[in-house]
């Protein structure tokens, strides 16, 4: 990390009510640094975010960005800073320009750096065909492009940007990150998102927000080797169609397959894959060091079933993430009552349930006994 | 003191760049108009009659109509834009998260607010200019309680947009703050008239916070120094809540 770090967040917490969004949250962000700020929806991105603008005080703990403290000095911090909140709150009634402008008269840029910067700002985010249209009559794609465009033009060292993707299309999307990278060789931008491709294609580091606590901080490929698991896809044949089968006996039902490969040693998750009723497909999870396939392909030959796939998979960020996040929930909930008065423990419960059903909708596989079984190993 | 002005001039721009402000003053207007010449005297004086009725060189009719009007109407549909519109669609943590302290926005809202209602204010000159000066003169007009009024008017108005900015800021949504506004202004204005109706302890204290029973005096044509202490006090008490309740999203 580098030694000239622009922003600090010290012990972070945040309560809202009994609610706490965030859990002393300790991190750095060097100059020139491009950190992908990343967890489920609720974990807390926006609330940091909103405490390092100053919109909001942490219940405890500090932040400093750019050297000032965000409790004593606020102005000089929003000096510093550009900022583009969730969903791009404009005033819709004002033009790309008349907004603009207002964005550079409250930062104090005189007529002559407006015009300079302006020009900039407009051209890199592709403003210059809608400048004289009211926001209220553009699309949310150039809504946020103006956003964006009102966050640089005071040309701020450090930029704060809340789902900045999030109403792009793909083509902008890639246009965006590009861009990123180019003014993030002498800026610091933090981006806070839940889609990781963008995370992998702009950042060099990542933190992984979860639940209000930090679940991983580093390089992306140090959070990538973090979770050191494998992830292997084996389909087996199931019906032969038109040719004949060459497998012995009949093909095996999907519960036969489950149950096998559920016992092969190393096995830590198993879950079933979606396929057409000519295979079934299963996706296998290990521990790095483990390769499962020799086993997988003895266990095929042994019962005599048709192998038409097994292929394994470099882990990819989004298993991480998702490894990371959900296991931290695990982890929360079993220190839940413990830590905390009954009352909150209560209301932690119930809300990692719902998470946890939007977090691993492939996990829980239908017949699910031994899959179960094979997740408890 | 500049960004003061600059969040000033872009409320205020916003307000005469959409429908509000056109329908605000000129529906304003033209009620004004029917009430002060073609309503009748009726309700045992609650309508005073038109001016052709009572017959007489004065603009009594203006400003007994105008501060109802106001608290029902116009206030309320500038200040629920101020603050509560801005909290619901997200634009004022752009606006705070710029560098500006929290009071300068406060200030500057309010004197957008201020503004417009003192356009629609202005915009009434036309009554006693255009019947008594120029192009009519239907009669030698005591000009004094002309001037106390307006004077009246404006100290009222402030003090009702400071409250419409405080309930503003109060809620969300500014359908809410429209009718809290609404509301809580005639209710100031309205329990004056229940002056004569309560014992007399309890009219003490109903003249007192009344709004009714401080502006009428100015629109005798008498500047009453306690009506306008008592106008410039709701104004900065309502507007110290604002700001703390614009601060308190940092606590909550």
């Amino acid at each position: 990390m580098s030694n000239d770090v622009m922003i600090v967040a010290k012990d972070l917490t945040k309560n809202f009510g009994s609610f706490r969004a965030l859990d002393k949250i300790n991190f750095e962000v060097g100059r020139g640094e491009i950190v992908g700020f990343l967890g489920p929806n609720g974990a807390g991105k926006s609330t940091t975010m909103r405490i390092l603008t100053c919109f909001i005080s942490p219940t405890e703990g500090s932040a400093r960005v750019n050297g000032h403290d965000v409790f004593d000095d606020p102005l000089q911090v929003r000096e510093s800073l550009g900022y583009l909140p969730q969903r791009a709150p404009l005033y819709l009634e004002m033009s790309v320009v008349e907004y603009l402008r207002f964005a550079a008269d409250l930062r104090h840029l005189d007529p002559e750096t407006f015009r300079r910067r302006a020009t900039s700002v407009v051209e890199v985010c592709g403003l210059a065909q809608v400048l004289g249209q009211e926001i209220r009559y553009l699309s949310h794609g150039y809504r946020q492009r103006v956003g964006l465009a009102q966050a640089l033009i005071h040309d701020p060292p450090i930029l704060i940007l809340d789902e900045p993707t999030s109403d792009l299309d793909p083509n902008e999307k890639a246009e965006f990150l590009d861009y990123l990278k180019q003014i993030g060789r002498e800026r610091t931008v933090m981006l806070s998102t839940h889609n990781l491709a963008e995370v992998e294609a702009s950042c060099a580091r990542a933190i992984i927000i979860s639940r209000g606590r930090i679940v991983a901080d580093g390089p992306l490929d140090e959070i990538r080797a973090k979770s050191g698991r494998v992830r292997y896809v084996v389909s087996v044949q199931e019906a032969p169609g038109s040719a004949p089968y060459r497998g012995r006996g009949v093909p095996p039902k999907k519960g036969d397959v489950e149950d096998g490969l559920g016992k092969v040693a190393g096995v830590k998750r198993l879950a079933a894959l979606p396929t057409d009723e000519r295979a079934h497909a299963f996706e296998l999870v290990s521990e790095q060091d483990t390769d499962l396939r020799p086993e997988v392909f003895k266990l095929v030959v042994d019962r005599g079933w048709v192998l038409l796939e097994l292929h394994r998979d470099a882990q990819t960020l989004e298993d991480v993430f998702r490894s990371l996040t959900i296991g931290d929930e695990r982890r929360n909930r079993r220190l839940g009552a413990a830590e905390q008065d009954q009352e909150e423990a209560d209301e932690e419960d119930s809300d990692e349930g719902d998470g946890e059903d939007q977090g691993q909708p492939r996990v829980a596989a239908p017949g699910g006994g031994t899959a179960a079984k094979a997740q408890g190993s | 003191m500049r960004n003061i002005l600059i969040i000033a001039r872009r409320d205020l721009r916003a307000q005469f760049n959409s429908p509000v402000a056109y329908v605000v003053i000129g529906g304003a207007m033209l009620l004004l108009g029917v009430l002060f010449f073609l309503v009748p005297r009726m309700g045992g004086g609650f309508f005073m009659g038109s001016f052709w009725e009572v017959d007489r060189a004065s603009m009594d009719q203006l400003f007994e109509y105008l501060p109802p009007l106001m608290c029902l109407f116009v206030i309320p549909a500038v200040t629920m834009r101020s603050l509560a519109a801005e909290k619901g669609s997200g634009t004022l943590e752009l606006l705070i998260t710029m560098p500006v302290r929290d009071s300068e926005v406060i200030l500057g809202k309010y004197l957008a607010a201020c503004a417009m209602v003192l356009v629609l204010l202005l915009a009434t000159m036309l009554y006693p200019i255009a019947m008594f000066k120029w192009p009519w003169h239907l009669g030698a007009l005591d000009w004094g309680p002309v001037w106390s009024g307006y004077l009246g008017c404006a100290l009222f108005s402030c003090a009702a947009v400071a409250i419409g900015m405080m309930l503003s800021s109060l809620t969300e949504s500014d359908v809410v703050a429209f009718f809290m506004t609404a509301g809580v202004l005639l209710v100031l204005y309205i329990v004056g008239f229940m002056v004569s109706i309560v014992p007399a302890a309890w009219a003490d204290a109903i003249g007192f916070v009344s709004f009714l029973t401080r502006y009428h005096s100015f629109a005798r044509g008498l500047i009453d120094t306690r009506a306008v202490v008592y106008f410039l006090s709701v104004t900065t008490v309502c507007l110290l809540v604002s700001f703390r309740s614009l601060e308190s999203r940092k606590w909550s």
